[in-house]
């Protein structure tokens, strides 16, 4: 299992910068054979790192998501799952570069940093945390490409404006598309973050009796980044329902949801840093004395987080 | 059997001659019969295989459109084509000098062959990579076989050529990009408007650049089409034209004479391409109801105001609005620029986008010609092999016959999977001895070399001689 893991440290980079460069390529000739190619590079990457997270989460028996730098691998691989099915919805491919440009370089990152953190919480091991994990994460990765999107109309439009035909003008698809890719990706996010949020409630309730005191004493529907998280989910519901029945549409809704990212992101941040959340799931305990691991996974936790991916 | 063969070509194109010239040596598909007739390349036996005119010719194909007259024949070796040709145009009442002026170019071989693979490809085109010269060629060549076998060489040249068009423009982005003012509206309309067909378009004015503007967005599955027009009955006669063009198809007819682009024409399950008429008066409540606006009127002040744009703008909830004045003088107030989310362009933007797509085109061209010299290597292998392939064949069916012998004979003595290993030993056996005198054949030293070895191998192994 570790032989594989050290293939797939290897591997994945060089998959994800190939995906990158095709799309790339696409971008700046607008060649057939990039267009007939990428799309199938994507998806193919996307089984690969499905894959790779299989084979390291049996090994480990838990989510493998548990380290900045595994976190950053996951987010990678959420950016690529979440726009290839923007992609293959809508059948835009120019924006591609950007979002593999990113993933790529998480994955890089993610893979080539060692880390000596050995801070892993124990509730990744609960298939209740993992699945809420997931979705929390693919929710938020479709928000963020529902922003990126809207930077690019915004973008074009301003071009359009000026009466700038360059290099984006010509790629770029049009506006409605790009709209439209920014409203679907918002539209996979909101049920995204919903069924999240659910399974966050009762999973909470679930694992009361398994955490410390401490913690189990802050549990709360209330807490401030459940809070947020629901508002989120409201303004973005509202952005959506505006868009289907209020005819919400052009450069103002853009600016919205541009402006409706930033301010969510700024939230979080402050509440992170400003409020008290039982939202903290690191343990700060050494991998020895974790709970619920058997020593193998144990062992091959330490050898991990020692190597990275 | 046709002999050494070689291939000719006369062009009068937008290059070499000006319009006067080009018209003078036009070819109607009329004249381009009785060319054919003229030249001899009519000869044919009952298995429809070309044999040799008295004159020399084996087969002609003339191309004649707006920006070019050419003449391709394939002649037996020796044969005085100029002659032949001028003998040729005199008799359909093309005065043959403009084929030997200075105004002509002439190509023969190899060069002939590139020559076309060019003119297929748009590389020769007056817009680069156009792509209607590759239906025009297919044209020709389908008028030059149903009047006669055509002979091995043009034949392959023109099957060639069509194949090195497709792959130059689907392997390279030479005919990508709007080259036309017209196509170029449509351009920089789909840089807002995902499918055209969702949308509407009002054109202000009934004049010829309007009446072509509209039939470029109708190509291009524009959903809605309004006409506002001061004189109401103008409006009407102009929406009355396109309607009828959408019906008969003519509409793609028009625009190719126009020298715009050709696009399929609507598929008429989508439901696009309705045209209407409003009166002057109504033109505000267009703009609302509009997403893109193409004025093209003769007016000497602007017709489209800020005002009446500032009146639409609050209900068309935040869509944009795409504003093309394609009229000197301008008809859309500058000032209607200012305001939020309304795109206006003239001319000179649509030239940008144009020059842009130019650029681009030619940037493109290089890669083509790699093509067009891939397409000419294989060209050329075949016509190193052309002379061989007969004897060849004869050696071939020679081989298969002593090896079905040999097969059956081993049959009877041995089970029939014995029988079935001999047979693909020797096959094999064939396939290696045939590619070993191909090849020898092929590196014959002189012309001369080869031919004895031809002939060498035809006494051996000709049908006659074995019987």
């Amino acid at each position: 299992m570790l032989v594989l893991m050290s293939v797939f440290k290897v591997l994945m980079p060089m998959v994800y910068l190939v995906v990158w460069g095709t799309y790339l390529w696409l971008f700046y000739t607008d060649h057939p054979t990039p267009r007939r190619f990428c799309t199938r590079f994507g998806i193919f990457t996307v089984l690969l790192h499905v894959a790779c997270m299989v084979v390291k989460g049996l090994a480990l028996g838990r989510l493998p998501m548990g380290s900045t730098l595994e976190f950053m691998c996951a987010l990678a691989l959420a950016m690529m799952a979440t726009y290839l099915v923007i992609e293959i919805r809508i059948q835009a491919k120019n924006t591609g570069f950007l979002v593999t440009g990113m993933a790529f370089i998480l994955v890089f990152v993610g893979a080539s940093f060692s880390t000596s953190e050995p801070e892993v919480s124990p509730y990744l091991t609960d298939p209740g945390f993992a699945g809420h994990a997931i979705l929390v994460l693919l929710a938020y990765t479709a928000l963020s490409l529902s922003f990126l999107f809207a930077l690019l109309y915004l973008i074009l439009n301003r071009q359009l404006m000026r009466r700038q035909f360059g290099l984006l003008f010509r790629r770029l698809p049009s506006l409605e598309i790009l709209e439209r890719m920014s409203v679907g990706a918002v539209k996979m996010g909101v049920p995204l973050l919903f069924a999240s949020l659910c399974l966050g409630h009762l999973w909470m309730y679930d694992l009361a009796d398994r955490m410390d005191a401490e913690m189990a004493a802050m549990l709360s529907p209330w807490d401030p980044k459940i809070m947020i998280s629901w508002v989120i989910l409201l303004g973005y519901t509202t952005g959506l329902l505006g868009y289907r029945f209020l005819g919400w549409r052009g450069k103002r809704m853009n600016v919205m949801a541009v402006a409706g990212f930033l301010a969510m992101v700024a939230a979080m941040g402050l509440v992170q840093q400003f409020f008290p959340s039982f939202h903290n799931f690191r343990s700060t305990q050494p991998i020895e004395t974790l709970s619920g691991f058997t020593d193998s996974a144990k062992d091959m936790l330490a050898r991990v987080e020692r190597d990275g991916i | 059997m046709i002999g050494p063969t070689s291939l000719h070509v006369w062009s009068i194109n937008h290059k070499n001659a000006p319009t006067e010239v080009r018209e003078k040596a036009h070819l109607d598909p009329d004249r381009a019969t009785a060319l054919m007739d003229a030249l001899g390349g009519h000869v044919a036996d009952k298995n429809h295989v070309p044999t040799v005119s008295e004159t020399g010719c084996i087969s002609v194909v003339p191309v004649s459109t707006c920006n070019r007259t050419e003449i391709y024949l394939e002649v037996v070796d020796g044969t005085d084509v100029d002659a032949l040709l001028r003998k040729g145009l005199a008799e359909v009442g093309t005065d043959p000098d403009l084929f030997f002026s200075e105004h002509a170019s002439v190509w023969t071989e190899l060069d002939a062959v590139r020559h076309l693979y060019h003119v297929s490809s748009g590389l020769e085109s007056m817009m680069l990579g156009e792509p209607q010269i590759s239906a025009q060629l297919k044209d020709a060549y389908r008028l030059a076989r149903r009047h006669h076998e055509l002979g091995p060489g043009l034949l392959r040249a023109f099957q060639g050529a069509f194949r090195t068009g497709k792959r130059v423009r689907t392997e390279t982005r030479i005919s990508n990009g709007a080259v036309s003012v017209a196509f170029a509206a449509v351009e920089l309309a789909r840089k807002f408007f995902e499918k055209l067909c969702d949308h509407r378009a009002v054109l202000v004015g009934a004049g010829e650049t309007g009446g072509l503007a509209a039939r470029h967005f109708l190509q291009h599955n524009i959903g809605n089409l309004v006409v506002v027009n001061r004189s109401l009955e103008n409006a009407e006669n102009l929406a009355a034209i396109l309607r009828e063009e959408m019906k008969t198809g003519l509409g793609k007819k028009g625009l190719m004479n126009r020298g715009g682009l050709a696009a399929p024409m609507p598929d008429p399950d989508l439901k696009c391409g309705k045209i209407s008429v409003q009166p002057w008066e109504q033109l505000t409540d267009a703009l609302a109801e509009a997403d893109v606006i193409l004025s093209t009127t003769g007016a000497t002040e602007p017709v489209i105001l800020p005002e009446m744009v500032e009146a639409a703008v609050p209900r068309r909830k935040g869509k944009p609005l795409f504003l093309l004045d394609i009229a000197v003088p301008r008809d859309i107030h500058p000032d209607v620029a200012k305001i939020s989310n309304v795109f206006t362009f003239g001319l000179d933007d649509l030239d940008g986008i144009i020059q842009g797509n130019i650029a681009a085109r030619t940037g493109q061209v290089p890669h083509a010609q790699g093509i067009i010299e891939e397409e000419l290597i294989e060209f050329q292998q075949w016509l190193d092999e052309i002379d061989i392939r007969p004897t060849v064949a004869e050696f071939k069916a020679y081989l298969e016959e002593l090896k079905d012998k040999q097969v059956g004979f081993v049959r009877k003595k041995q089970s029939a999977e014995v029988a079935a290993a001999v047979d693909r030993s020797l096959q094999q056996f064939i396939k290696k001895v045939l590619g070993r005198s191909v090849s020898s054949l092929k590196n014959s030293q002189t012309r001369q070399e080869r031919e004895r070895d031809l002939e060498t191998l035809k006494r051996i192994f000709a049908p006659d001689e074995r019987e």
